[in-house]
């Protein structure tokens, strides 16, 4: 790993097709600074990406990346971290992808407490099939698919992510660039799973949470409250808070014991012998 | 063959049934016999009809048969399920204290032994099931101490106690039929041989194929019958540095194999037939990305929930045709429990090699039995691992384009491209479920689509060219007679043989463990008069592949009750069908 990284390393040569104006644009800016900020290269990273506009990040950055299938870049995720301890993994999508299709890997991977980042760019939209409702989207949300809105409440991937036991949980916004690089690097270097819902807007098919609507009436939870993350209940509070929108680390929990300590998985599992182990013959001996 | 003994045990779900039966087959191992067994049993843990059945001689066993010498009934139902198996000559043993009024069959011979008082003088009523065992040596005049070292692995972990309290209570069982009935009349001598035998099922053997092939990552999600797979591994793969997680689903299980695969482990899932539907949605994925990965599918009888606990062989068009699109793919399924551990070692070489998915699958039959071996039989030394075009720092540079970018996705003469894993310096890389260019970045452009299209579906063609893809095969060569089976049902059909020869019926068995890319099988077809493929499904998914490639009609035999072929009752169709005339 060089000393000398700078965050445009990260950056691939494809120009991005997001919409001019799109959140996304903000919120990879920020997961490559706070990359190259926490001593990582590109060939030690391994970024997975979801479907939908945030699937497309695997394509802007450079680094190895998968771009799989809709909802599933967690469990690939935990795989390729489990199989490379020493591989800094980052996960990206969006809210369509982590809390629809994909939100039972969700409440999972919180559980397993995989040391990685999991960075949703949350616009409160489908944006790439044009503008129908996601999970976030108001209840009075109007779009192709629901006339008169959703009329079911949005979810609250904050709160799913605390009762699923989660040991990190922040949220911020694409456009406070310095804000959203500081809080993506505290989920690079937490010890553990560390989320952060990014709300990043959708400048063509969302016109309700917008750039304006954010800046108005975001609160920093730690520059503007004295917000103290390590504590549960004040967490529980802000997290179920409904009146205001919040960008800042909700909750961090200080004890927190990754994955791979819990399960004693530190092996780089690509290196194996040239044939069977060396003591195989045991295992057949087993079944006399 | 030598003389076979077929031995049962049966209750309701919940009784022990399972694990006293492990520990009969376990002494006969012991004892230098073959053994081969098989359950009848429903999905639930208790309540319903269950048994265990071994096969067991001094030569090899590799079918049931429909014939049962000897009965350990703790139920009614037990005696009733088998009462067309049991003949002059078998005995059932019973416990006539029991509340159930015993109807024993007027030509079999009962043998009432109060199990449960006989448990409970050596220490307690949950031992009736050894005392049957001893019984059991008893009538067929097999030592009892062969039982000790079974007892011993079964009940060590609870402590000496209970493993001596065990022993006793097989010798009380031993002692009371000894002193009660004149069992000689039966002639059973069980012989004993100085040989040694491992005793494993196919599931387990292809766990212990995996790690043989330096697998390190598994993932799965529990499903009837391919669990086996997974309990086998989780701590074992652990020792050698590698990890077993339960997934909260297929989609995940997949998903995590996948993963660290990207991550350069060699990485295996393993389901059954409606985990195989949820893994559809990546097994393109995987294909297109070029990842190597092993995904077992033990098959069970389907379509839906079907008959979970019950045999067939439904899977074979769904593995060979499944997911949309056109998807380069690998399919192998293994014919005995011992090419379970040989078939997953290969799967794994073939995946590496050619960065394709690679199915491996049995069914049910074989994930369930237990069979002996000699432990030759999984030689490790005779183990290879080709980890294909894997790259390191030195050799990578050569993959670079002009402005040091990794091919990944190179086009290639034999359609491989260079792969290199996390870590390695200029290997970086993006890879996608999106067509893409040699770069792993998302394209439309027609001559791109079109390379990388064809660069994969080449592998395949090279793979069919480079690799051997033999069948295995029994019986007369020369016959005028051919049948041709795939997966499990080569053991029937080996013993069917037999029954075959004796009323002078001349057989070619072709046993083929390749499903794609497979054995060309034209001229084999072609030198037969009759030509039979035999398989556990309604519609004779294998059969249309072997009319497809060799453009002629062929006779079938289809089982789908959900049990097994046996080797009587197979030799019997066989017969049957051959008198038939060849379908227009």
């Amino acid at each position: 790993m060089s000393s000398d990284v700078r965050f445009t390393d990260f950056k691939s040569d494809k120009q991005p097709t997001w919409c001019p104006g799109c959140g996304d644009f903000g919120t990879m800016n920020g997961m490559m600074k706070a990359l190259a900020e926490t001593g990582n290269d590109p060939d030690n990273t391994f970024v997975v990406a979801g479907i939908g506009c945030s699937g497309k990040i695997g394509t802007y950055m450079h680094s190895y990346a998968l771009h799989g299938v809709h909802g599933r870049a967690l469990p690939v995720g935990t795989g390729v971290k489990m199989a490379r301890p020493d591989i800094e993994v980052m996960v990206a999508g969006g809210d369509g992808d982590g809390y629809s299709i994909g939100a039972g890997h969700f409440v999972h991977a919180v559980r397993r407490n995989v040391d990685m980042s999991y960075i949703v760019m949350d616009n409160r939209i489908y944006g790439l099939t044009k503008g129908q409702a996601s999970p976030t989207s108001r209840s009075d949300f109007e779009t192709s698919t629901t006339p008169e809105g959703p009329k079911q409440p949005p979810v609250n991937p904050l709160a799913l992510a605390l009762a699923s036991g989660a040991t990190f949980i922040a949220q911020s916004f694409a456009s406070d660039a310095l804000r959203h690089q500081e809080i993506v690097q505290e989920a690079i270097e937490h010890d553990g799973f560390g989320f952060v819902n990014v709300f990043s807007p959708c400048v063509t098919f969302n016109d309700v949470d917008t750039y304006d609507y954010f800046r108005d009436s975001l609160v920093d939870l730690q520059e503007e409250e004295d917000h103290d993350a390590n504590d549960y209940e004040a967490a529980k509070k802000v997290i179920l808070d409904s009146e205001k929108e919040y960008q800042g680390v909700m909750y961090q929990n200080e004890n927190s014991v990754p994955y791979h300590e819990q399960h004693g998985v530190t092996e780089d599992m690509s290196e194996i012998p040239d044939g069977a182990p060396e003591d195989a013959m045991d295992l057949v001996r087993e079944f006399y | 063959m030598a003389e076979d003994l077929n031995w049962a045990i049966g209750g309701e779900a919940g009784d022990g049934i399972d694990s006293t039966g492990k520990i009969f087959a376990q002494a006969l191992s012991r004892a230098g016999r073959h053994v081969f067994t098989s359950k009848d049993f429903a999905s639930r843990i208790r309540g319903g009809y269950t048994a265990y059945k071994i096969r067991t001689s001094v030569d090899e066993v590799q079918s049931v048969v429909d014939r049962l010498d000897i009965l350990v009934a703790l139920t009614q139902r037990t005696i009733d399920e088998n009462l067309d198996e049991l003949h002059e000559g078998s005995a059932v043993i019973y416990d006539g204290e029991r509340s159930w009024d015993a109807e024993i069959p007027e030509h079999v011979k009962g043998v009432d032994v109060p199990l449960k008082s006989i448990a409970e003088d050596a220490g307690g009523s949950i031992m009736r099931n050894t005392v049957a065992l001893g019984a059991a040596c008893e009538i067929v005049d097999f030592d009892v101490e062969y039982l000790d070292e079974a007892l011993e692995k079964r009940f060590g972990g609870k402590g000496t106690k209970i493993v001596d309290n065990n022993k006793e209570a097989a010798r009380l069982g031993q002692e009371y039929v000894q002193e009660n009935y004149d069992v000689d009349h039966l002639g059973y001598d069980l012989e004993t041989t100085d040989s040694d035998y491992v005793l494993l099922n196919g599931d387990e053997a292809i766990g212990m194929g995996a790690i043989a092939a330096g697998c390190r990552f598994y993932a799965g999600y529990p499903i009837t019958p391919a669990t086996d797979v997974m309990t086998y591994l989780t701590g074992r793969l652990e020792e050698f540095g590698g990890h077993v997680v339960q997934a909260e689903d297929e989609l995940s299980a997949i998903n995590m194999a996948l993963g660290a695969a990207r991550g350069g482990a060699r990485s295996m899932t393993a389901t059954s037939g409606p985990g195989i539907d949820l893994m559809a949605e990546t097994f393109g994925l995987v294909a297109t990305s070029e990842t190597p990965l092993v995904i077992v599918d033990v098959m069970r009888s389907g379509p839906s929930t079907g008959m979970p606990t019950k045999q067939e062989q439904g899977d074979l068009n769904m593995t060979l045709y499944g997911g949309h699109g056109e998807i380069p793919r690998f399919v192998v399924a293994p014919t005995t429990i011992s090419e379970c551990f040989w078939k997953t070692v290969e799967a794994f070489n073939f995946a590496e090699q050619y960065q394709t998915p690679v199915y491996v699958v049995a069914d049910l039959s074989l994930a369930v039995t237990e069979q002996t071996f000699p432990p030759e039989a999984f030689d490790m030394d005779e183990v290879e691992i080709d980890r294909g075009k894997l790259v390191d720092e030195d050799e990578i540079d050569e993959w670079l384009d002009a402005q040091g970018r990794f091919r990944a996705h190179a086009v290639t003469e034999d359609g491989v491209s260079p792969r290199a894993v996390p870590g390695t310096t200029d290997g970086a890389h993006m890879s996608t479920g999106l067509e893409h260019d040699e770069l792993g970045r998302r394209t439309e452009e027609q001559d791109e689509r079109v390379q990388q299209v064809d660069k994969r579906n080449r592998k395949v063609e090279t793979a069919k060219e480079e690799e051997d893809w033999d069948y295995r095969e029994f019986g007369n060569s020369d016959a005028e007679n051919l049948v041709i089976s795939w997966g499990s049902n080569e053991g029937a059909l080996v013993e069917a043989l037999d029954y075959l020869e004796d009323e002078g019926v001349d057989v070619r068995v072709i046993s083929v463990p390749y499903i794609f890319p497979r054995p060309d099988l034209s001229e084999e077809v072609e030198a037969a008069d009759d030509v039979i493929v035999a398989e556990c499904n309604a519609t004779g998914q294998f059969a249309d592949l072997i009319e497809h490639d060799v453009l002629t009609r062929v006779k079938r035999i289809n089982k789908y009750t959900g049990v097994r072929f046996k080797a009587d009752e197979l030799a019997e169709e066989i017969t049957t069908k051959l008198a038939e005339e060849v379908p227009a």
